[in-house]
């Protein structure tokens, strides 16, 4: 049994500031509450945001995509504004994240402020460069999600609100590759890849290759991003790819844990970084095969 | 706290403990369809639905459920589509102890309910979150594509089920 005092109901997302920072004692807020459940938030009372205006999936006409923070994964997962964004990716994170009825009421913010280092939702977001919108009763501010992580259930919220995440329309073009390497689908991940690649006249303009559960906080692959940047996608060698996979490799912090050991998941995101490389690359490349190596 | 649910199509008021979940809630109120499995969110045993989506009632707040709607097996007894499902879980021998049963009838309820594609791999995600330690996932998947086949006009259509 989870031991709360009071589950208070806000309206709009500057009436759950003020209803958490009323007290008295310790709050939080709640959307899906799946996680609150299996470890119970230390607190006196939640403030709910499911009916907080928060739950809309929007493309500008830019193209830019919005995402609300209490939007659920199932409705990401199902919504035509996300199917032609990025190949699908967010729609295969999504519906790659628990199972049908957790998706029902799990939503995006929840995923990203309970921030685990597994987190489903994160390496897909960071490696199309979203945007997080945070609220109090003042202020609103944006922080790149790549800064929103500080440890282990830590994100730089303390009591504001996570409103929304944008993604630049730029992302909404590249191509892109993911794997969730998990025991079982419903598991949460040993090892996730997600490589996004902005490709013009041929080249390779920007690429992001972001890791989940292979660090404290989801993270990007920096260095080996570099190693792509400025190649041309028809003759990209595969040794290169391979130095770039071996570079996120060497980026990632695993830890041991009862699901796998360090050693285990570093090696995974080298051959998993590889392989979703080349197929965010597609068909058009003719990889030159200069060292011999195979491309599985 | 006090909580105004509409449950199964009458709104009704209860009286929760503000952290308690929904499963135990509905238990409290004699909705003994909702089963207790793992209260972790795996199993599927206590699936209801919450405004029509299937939820995991042990992890989902009774709080959170005011002025929301709720629907337990209970409620859909009288439903043909509901009738139709667990008659077809029984013909395809898809039930042995049973304690799965609610739970798979509501996923595929939600699923059918909400027009959603009915072929084979969708039926199959409609039956993820449900775990069954005895049957297995064979007869239950056949019984939701033998229903299929009846709603969208196959040869058996108006078949055993009636």
């Amino acid at each position: 049994m989870w031991e709360l005092k009071e589950y208070r109901f806000a309206a709009t997302a500057q009436e759950a500031g003020a209803l958490r920072r009323q007290g008295p004692g310790k709050g939080a807020y709640i959307a899906g509450g799946t996680d609150m459940y299996l470890q119970p938030v230390d607190c006196d009372f939640v403030v709910d945001i499911n009916n907080a205006g928060l739950s809309d999936i929007a493309r500008t006409p830019a193209g830019d995509l919005f995402l609300g923070a209490a939007t659920t994964l199932h409705n990401i997962a199902t919504n035509p504004l996300v199917a032609d964004f990025a190949e699908g990716m967010l729609i295969q994170a999504a519906s790659h994240c628990g199972n049908r009825p957790v998706r029902s009421t799990a939503t995006v913010g929840g995923n990203l402020c309970h921030a685990l280092p597994s987190a489903d939702m994160a390496p897909v977001l960071l490696a199309l460069d979203a945007t997080c919108y945070i609220a109090d009763e003042e202020s609103q501010e944006s922080v790149p999600l790549a800064d929103f992580f500080v440890s282990p259930r830590v994100t730089v919220l303390d009591d504001r609100l996570l409103v929304g995440l944008a993604l630049p329309a730029e992302a909404a073009t590249r191509r892109c590759a993911s794997y969730k390497l998990t025991r079982s689908a419903e598991d949460i991940s040993l090892v996730q890849v997600v490589v996004a690649l902005g490709v013009e006249n041929g080249k390779i303009e920007t690429a992001r290759i972001a890791l989940g559960a292979v660090a404290p906080v989801p993270m990007r692959a920096v260095l080996a991003e570099a190693q792509l940047v400025g190649q041309s996608v028809a003759d990209i060698s595969l040794d290169l790819v391979a130095d770039a996979a071996a570079i996120a490799a060497g980026e990632c912090e695993p830890r041991d844990d009862h699901r796998a050991s360090a050693e285990y998941r570093r090696d995974m995101v080298r051959v998993l970084t590889r392989r979703q490389i080349m197929k965010a690359l597609h068909d058009e490349t003719t990889i030159t095969k200069d060292s011999g190596g195979t491309v599985a | 706290m006090k909580i105004e649910m509409e449950l199964n199509g009458r709104a009704v008021t209860h009286e929760i403990d503000p952290g308690a979940n929904l499963l135990s809630v509905l238990r409290g109120m004699g909705q003994f369809s909702v089963k207790l499995g793992c209260e972790t969110g795996d199993c599927g045993s206590c699936t209801v639905l919450l405004d029509g989506e299937p939820v995991n009632s042990c992890v989902v707040a009774a709080a959170r459920t005011h002025s929301h709607k709720v629907t337990t097996l209970e409620g859909l007894l009288g439903d043909p589509l509901m009738k139709e499902l667990q008659q077809e879980l029984v013909d395809k021998g898809a039930v042995q102890c049973g304690y799965c049963s609610p739970g798979i009838l509501i996923s595929l309820y939600a699923h059918f309910r909400a027009g959603n594609e009915l072929t084979d791999h969708h039926l199959r995600e409609a039956l993820t979150g449900n775990l069954c330690r005895c049957t297995g996932y064979v007869k239950p998947l056949e019984a939701a594509l033998t229903v299929a086949q009846n709603q969208q006009g196959g040869p058996d259509e108006q078949g055993g089920a009636s």
